[in-house]
């Protein structure tokens, strides 16, 4: 305190004032770098273009046709941004992601795919790709994002709710392609592509957990609502009342097998 | 007085400095205290014990940019050596810059990402004992002893602890010495069969690329074929040719199986022999009751294995141990070697020539040998009378020696057309030996002997080799003209048929021993004689001119009987005084 005062009567020192103040700015930044330096990291960060080069390029390809070099590897084939057909959206069916949707997509990754979480990037990098993946595709130029859906309250996993949906699972014919039981070996489920003419396998619903869009009741309340654009799943959202599209939930979460559900929780 | 404020002012700020870094490290001493020291990784030098030349040129990483062994400059490596010999060849990948993941050690990411492109090693590795260290109660025994000797709980071992270099923030491939971190025991086992010379598996990229034909494959533009080469010799600094990625099960590579990738085909006819044999044969048909979970030290012959295995036989170390060293009981090495315990007629007789880099003769019966020699009898006494095993092993050598001299008549043939410049096409009008036109300068007379180097040096790589083990070439490599039919034959006698007698005796296989061995050896005994007759008939043709005929037609082929015009070389093919060219 006694420094503080001191420090107020020389101030009238115009010079002299400046030449402290420089003095303690060269003692902060060396006590910063002090404290900082463990945490600060090597190398350059990234953003926009670059930071799409250098990370998202080798699978999405840097013209964003989802031919990276990488592309011959994977399957699921990696996202061509080129049409603007996102899966896991938020919004109505048809509809461009909003760009909450990308930042989810981007920093939790696609379960059973190579799309890992990104959340290795920090906040700012991970907005600063969406302008990047908005530049592939013209469709971001005429239309705009739909609002995101509002969720409904969501119903309870009874045994009357996972019969309802087993009722539905039936009447909209999931079985087609999903199979009876579930296992995705619907009698369709052979012949079916994506809108690039790649084959196109429907979920296996034993497999819990391995959702591309997310495991949680939520999300795969939202795969129904917002179907996934560029497949064949369709959107229900027109189609089945808001309570019965919670059944569905249930009733598909309710084929995943115990095994499969601990292996995956760990 | 404003210097005095100035001198205050400072002393605060240093006293404010030095307060955080006393609180620093009284933080970091509270880590210390509750973590005990950092966890510091500890590998083994793969090459411990190996001269000091040996790891600049076969162990440091020099990517691609050039090969391995004292020719590593005269072949460019194939872009697969990359895999097969990584530590020394390995380049990682250039699509995708993996260091912002180890830097950051998100071990969690490795697998989100490649659960999608490489499935199935992310699911050999989930049945590993790497993903589960107490899989079963003997592997969370033996994990528990790893954790005592490396100081450090093992919760398991994922991607991260083998691929990630986290000192140069690079992916790396693993190889033995990554291995070591925790299976130290098992490498230094590994690395022991160097105690026994070649051949064995430490030095087996000795055999790939230090030998002549390699770079000059690559001089001729033919090293894509050896491609096959770089697959079984890349083990000398790898363990996963016996416990496969990502399993790394030591019950898998308990099982013959896992050897017959590379120990198989017409030089060491292992999988043929041993597998057609009546031990393999009842492995296949009972195999199911065999516990291969069990290590082998505790295998109860009779009830864990009613027939032995590669492993069991050749990893055997005499009482009752067994290590990761399969040569310590080797005799006969591979059947290249000639014995010391015949005569020979030939230049054999001079064999090694002077070159201290191959194997001196063997003498099968040094105290050396006679006490491997117990130590088989110890194995095969599990199940046979000792008396049994002791007259099938001595039956063995006879059919080697009886070989041997088989080899040593059609050495004779070819060191005769040599010395009395019959071999056609002669040496002047032939190509070099592999490599024979550098090798005076790469390989110095102490490694290769003064008549060898000599040899090279004057004349230029135009030298005529023939026999074990150098004379190989003639399986290997065709120059204009280089080698001849005769020597082509001879070497396929000697390296091929001698071999699979050999292993068919070895592994107790009536019909590899025989039909694939002397029976095929005798042939080419043959082919040697009459192709020393034609040109031998050929040459007095062309000399003649009063249609002599210095090759008696009825003398039965026997080269012996036959006038030399030349001396016979004494002893050494290699000594140019000898060879009048």
């Amino acid at each position: 305190m006694a420094y503080l005062n001191g420090k107020k009567e020389i101030s009238g020192g115009r010079n002299l004032c400046l030449r402290n103040v420089l003095f303690s700015l060269i003692i902060i930044v060396f006590v910063s770098m002090l404290c900082l330096g463990n945490t600060v990291m090597a190398g350059d960060r990234l953003e926009g273009k670059d930071l799409y080069n250098k990370y998202c390029a080798p699978c999405h390809g840097e013209e964003g046709d989802g031919y990276g070099p990488l592309y011959g590897a994977l399957y699921p084939k990696p996202r061509d941004f080129t049409k603007g057909q996102y899966k896991i959206r938020t919004n109505a069916t048809g509809s461009l992601p909003t760009d909450a949707d990308l930042i989810h997509v981007i920093s939790v990754g696609i379960h059973g795919t190579s799309m890992m979480p990104w959340d290795i990037l920090d906040k700012g990098q991970i907005a600063s790709l969406l302008p990047v993946l908005k530049s592939f595709s013209e469709a971001w130029q005429f239309r705009k994002p739909e609002e995101a859906v509002v969720l409904g309250t969501e119903l309870r996993a009874t045994q009357k709710t996972i019969a309802r949906g087993k009722e539905l699972y039936q009447q909209k014919e999931c079985f087609k392609c999903h199979g009876e039981t579930g296992n995705g070996d619907g009698p369709s489920s052979y012949d079916l592509e994506d809108e690039w003419e790649i084959p196109i396998l429907p979920y296996d619903f034993t497999r819990a957990g391995k959702f591309k869009g997310g495991a949680t009741n939520k999300d795969i309340y939202m795969r129904f609502t917002t179907g996934m654009n560029g497949t064949p799943m369709p959107s229900f959202a027109n189609e089945l009342s808001d309570e019965d599209r919670w059944c569905m939930v249930h009733y598909v979460k309710s084929l995943g097998d115990k095994k499969s559900t601990t292996e995956h929780a760990e | 007085m404003n210097y005095a404020k100035k001198l205050m002012l400072f002393l605060t700020m240093a006293l404010l400095v030095v307060a955080i870094q006393f609180s620093g490290s009284v933080r970091a001493h509270e880590e210390k205290a509750a973590d005990k020291e950092p966890y510091v990784a500890k590998t083994m030098d793969i090459y411990e014990g190996f001269p000091d030349w040996y790891s600049p040129i076969f162990k440091d990483n020099v990517g691609l940019s050039e090969g391995a062994g004292l020719f590593k400059d005269y072949y460019k490596p194939l872009a697969m050596q990359m895999y097969m010999s990584p530590m020394r060849h390995y380049v990682p990948m250039d699509v995708l810059d993996h260091s912002l993941f180890i830097e950051k050690g998100r071990r969690d990411l490795c697998i989100r990402c490649h659960d999608g492109i490489n499935t199935g090693a992310v699911d050999d590795w989930k049945g590993s004992a790497h993903f589960n260290p107490r899989k079963t109660d003997m592997i969370a025994r033996k994990t528990k002893i790893i954790e005592e000797s490396i100081g450090r709980e093992i919760v398991n071992v994922d991607c991260f602890d083998c691929h990630a270099d986290t000192v140069k923030n690079e992916i790396r491939m693993p190889n033995a010495e990554v291995c070591s971190e925790c299976h130290e025991r098992q490498v230094r086992q590994f690395n022991s069969e160097k105690d026994h010379g070649r051949p064995n598996h430490i030095q087996a990229m000795e055999a790939n690329v230090l030998v002549p034909w390699y770079p000059e494959a690559d001089r001729r533009g033919w090293l894509a074929g050896n491609g096959g080469c770089d697959m079984c010799h890349g083990i000398s600094t790898k363990c996963d040719p016996c416990h496969t990625r990502h399993s790394f099960s030591a019950a898998e590579a308990r099982q013959p199986k896992a050897c017959m990738t590379c120990h198989m085909g017409p030089d060491h006819p292992d999988s043929e022999s041993y597998g057609e044999s009546k031990h393999g044969i009842i492995l296949e048909m009972e195999g199911e009751e065999y516990n291969f979970d069990k290590p082998l030290a505790h295998v109860q012959v009779g009830d864990d294995y009613r027939t032995p295995t590669c492993q069991f036989c050749h990893m055997y170390q005499g009482g009752g141990r067994f290590t990761h060293n399969f040569v310590s009981k080797g005799i006969w090495r591979m059947g290249t070697v000639p014995p010391s315990n015949i005569e020979y007629k030939s230049s054999l007789k001079a064999y090694p020539y002077g070159i201290n880099i191959i194997a001196p003769k063997i003498d099968v019966y040094s105290d050396e040998n006679l006490d491997k020699r117990d130590k088989w009898i110890e194995v095969c006494s599990n199940c046979h009378s000792p008396r049994f095993a002791t007259t099938w092993l001595e039956q063995l050598d006879d059919y080697m020696f009886q070989a041997f001299k088989i080899t040593d008549d059609a050495q004779l043939i070819i060191d005769n057309l040599i010395a009395d410049d019959i071999l056609y096409p002669s040496v002047a009008e032939r190509d070099i030996y592999p490599l024979g036109d550098k090798l005076a300068e790469l390989l110095p007379a102490s490694l290769v002997g003064d008549g060898v180097y000599n040899a090279f040096k004057t004349l230029g790589g135009k030298v005529p080799v023939v026999g074990p083990i150098l004379g190989v070439y003639a399986m290997f490599y065709q120059g204009e003209n280089n080698p001849s039919l005769i020597e082509t034959e001879y070497a396929k006698m000697w390296f091929w048929y001698k071999l699979q007698g050999y292993k068919g005796y070895a592994h107790a296989q009536q019909d590899v021993m025989w039909w694939w061995g002397q029976a095929p050896m005798l042939m080419q005994l043959g082919k040697v004689q009459s192709e020393n007759m034609r040109l031998r008939r050929e040459h007095a043709l062309e000399q003649g001119s009063g249609g002599a005929t210095p090759v008696s037609h009825s003398s039965g082929g026997s080269s012996s009987s036959h006038k030399s015009t030349t001396k016979i070389p004494e002893g050494n093919v290699w000594e140019v005084k000898d060879l009048d060219y």
